[in-house]
């Protein structure tokens, strides 16, 4: 899965290995083994696919249907990945197509159950038992940003989340929601847009954004 | 846009987003620096923008950890035998074409959500624009409007939403050809039930549609509709696979 690091750019922030799988050519071959050893049957492998994948397809599931749900979504989610493994013929990276199948299980469960709203990834400050200590200012924006993120519809939230949180490149995040990449542009612009005005209305202006870490 | 110190409009925010992700193409690329050395008000919104984006990608380091009970319910769902009705007639019946076309519907839908927005944004550009831009004379002309400009904002959401339902019921079509082969053998009791439930779901379908109609701009509307669209696949598609278990579909006493 391609992954944005160039730091050339101004939004090109680097990334944490491991989290967001930028792939040499070593890391593609040792994955192919890992596929090609599950779809033999080998339990250990299938686990270990598991485990590299777990922590991304769980927090995308938690940001777009919500912390309760999250559970269910993921492992809906990863039976889908699982039972479709011997049909995965690798013309997409895996982590993009693992991407997309945990992006459909999650609409698919957002479709069925639309009036859930997710509530915060995060637990709110006023719920904090360190809330008397004054909070970090990045820990805060992130809090916000979080917030902000549940009160967009699902669509927006979706974008922000495959591009701006994980990175993805337009052509990867056309690809998962069968659009243009074109569209993934536009949809995100607007999203961002939207984003800021539901961390205005929680008091976080565009100044509190700069040198934001 | 904004006004800037260089006078007169400054560089949008997609401009400045489109900078900041690399995605600028190159001919713009050198003016958009240029800009930016000489206007501290729109370098100011960029670092902004630049802010936001890097509190948003630190959101990514934080990804929270999966419960330890995960992965033994998707072992344990992974190791269930198949059920018998599925390996009965699930294949033959075209379950599998089905399923893909129900997961381009939820796809879909989610671009005609995104497309709600763009619909809402554009009716309020067109509102905004004078009425000669909108191509009418106006509410005191008293004349015949002039050619209406298509917004192709406009018309991308609307074709969003035309393509995101006609999928559903695509899917919900080829599932009731489904339900048909094994409806004959139910129950005049269970054909009953299964006929009044869905035309409960169909008029679910009906008011959600007139809902979304009202008020286009309401991505609400829109997932209630999609909703109930998906209600009706998941109504079917039990109604297919539980059909052939030997159990009825509706209750006690089916087949």
């Amino acid at each position: 899965m391609a992954v944005k690091r160039d730091n050339s750019t101004m939004f090109g922030v680097s990334v944490i290995e491991g989290l967001t799988a930028t792939q040499g050519d070593g890391a593609r071959a040792d994955e192919t083994a890992l596929v090609e050893a599950v779809r033999r049957g080998d339990a250990g492998s299938r686990e270990a696919l598991y485990h590299r994948y777990k922590r991304r397809v769980f927090a995308l599931a938690v940001r777009i249907v919500g912390a309760s749900d999250a559970e269910e979504v993921s492992q809906e989610a990863f039976i889908r990945i699982f039972r479709g493994l011997p049909k995965f013929r690798g013309d997409a990276a895996l982590g993009t197509w693992i991407y997309r199948l945990a992006v459909n299980a999650a609409l698919s469960h957002r479709a069925r159950r639309p009036a859930v709203l997710p509530e915060p990834a995060v637990e709110s400050a006023a719920e904090s038992p360190s809330s008397f200590a004054p909070e970090p200012r990045d820990l805060a924006l992130r809090r916000h940003l979080e917030q902000a993120l549940t009160a967009l519809p699902v669509g927006y939230r979706t974008v922000i989340v495959l591009h701006d949180i994980e990175g993805l490149e337009h052509e990867e995040v056309a690809s998962i929601l069968g659009c243009h990449p074109g569209t993934s542009k536009s949809q995100l612009h607007k999203a961002r847009a939207k984003l800021r005005e539901a961390l205005a209305a929680r008091g976080i202006t565009a100044d509190e954004l700069l040198g934001a870490p | 846009m904004t006004t800037c110190v260089r006078g007169g409009a400054g560089l949008s925010d997609e401009r400045l987003s489109a900078y900041g992700d690399g995605d600028l193409p190159a001919v713009e690329l050198a003016s958009v620096r240029e800009h930016l050395e000489a206007c501290g008000a729109c370098a100011r919104r960029a670092e902004a923008l630049s802010g936001l984006a890097r509190a948003a990608r630190a959101l990514a380091i934080e990804a929270p950890e999966p419960p330890p009970t995960l992965w033994a319910s998707i072992e344990g769902a992974l190791d269930e035998p198949p059920r018998a009705v599925a390996a009965r007639s699930w294949g033959r019946l075209g379950w599998r074409t089905f399923a893909a076309g129900a997961l381009a519907g939820a796809a879909f839908a989610v671009l005609a959500l995104l497309a709600v927005g763009a619909l809402n944004e554009a009716r309020e550009r067109s509102a905004a624009l004078p009425h000669e831009a909108r191509g009418d004379r106006g509410p005191a002309s008293g004349s015949e409007p002039g050619p209406r400009q298509i917004d192709p904002l406009l018309a991308e959401a609307e074709a969003e939403l035309a393509r995101a339902a006609a999928q559903y019921e695509h899917s919900i079509e080829k599932l009731r050809g489904l339900v048909a082969r094994e409806e004959a053998g139910w129950s005049p009791d269970a054909r009953a039930r299964y006929a009044d439930r869905l035309a409960r779901l169909d008029e679910a379908i009906a008011r959600s549609r007139e809902a979304a109609r009202r008020t286009p701009a309401d991505s609400v509307g829109h997932e209630q509709l999609f909703a109930a669209y998906q209600d009706k696949i998941t109504f079917l598609a039990e109604a297919v696979q539980r059909g052939g278990g030997g159990a009825s579909p509706w209750g006690e006493g089916g087949r």
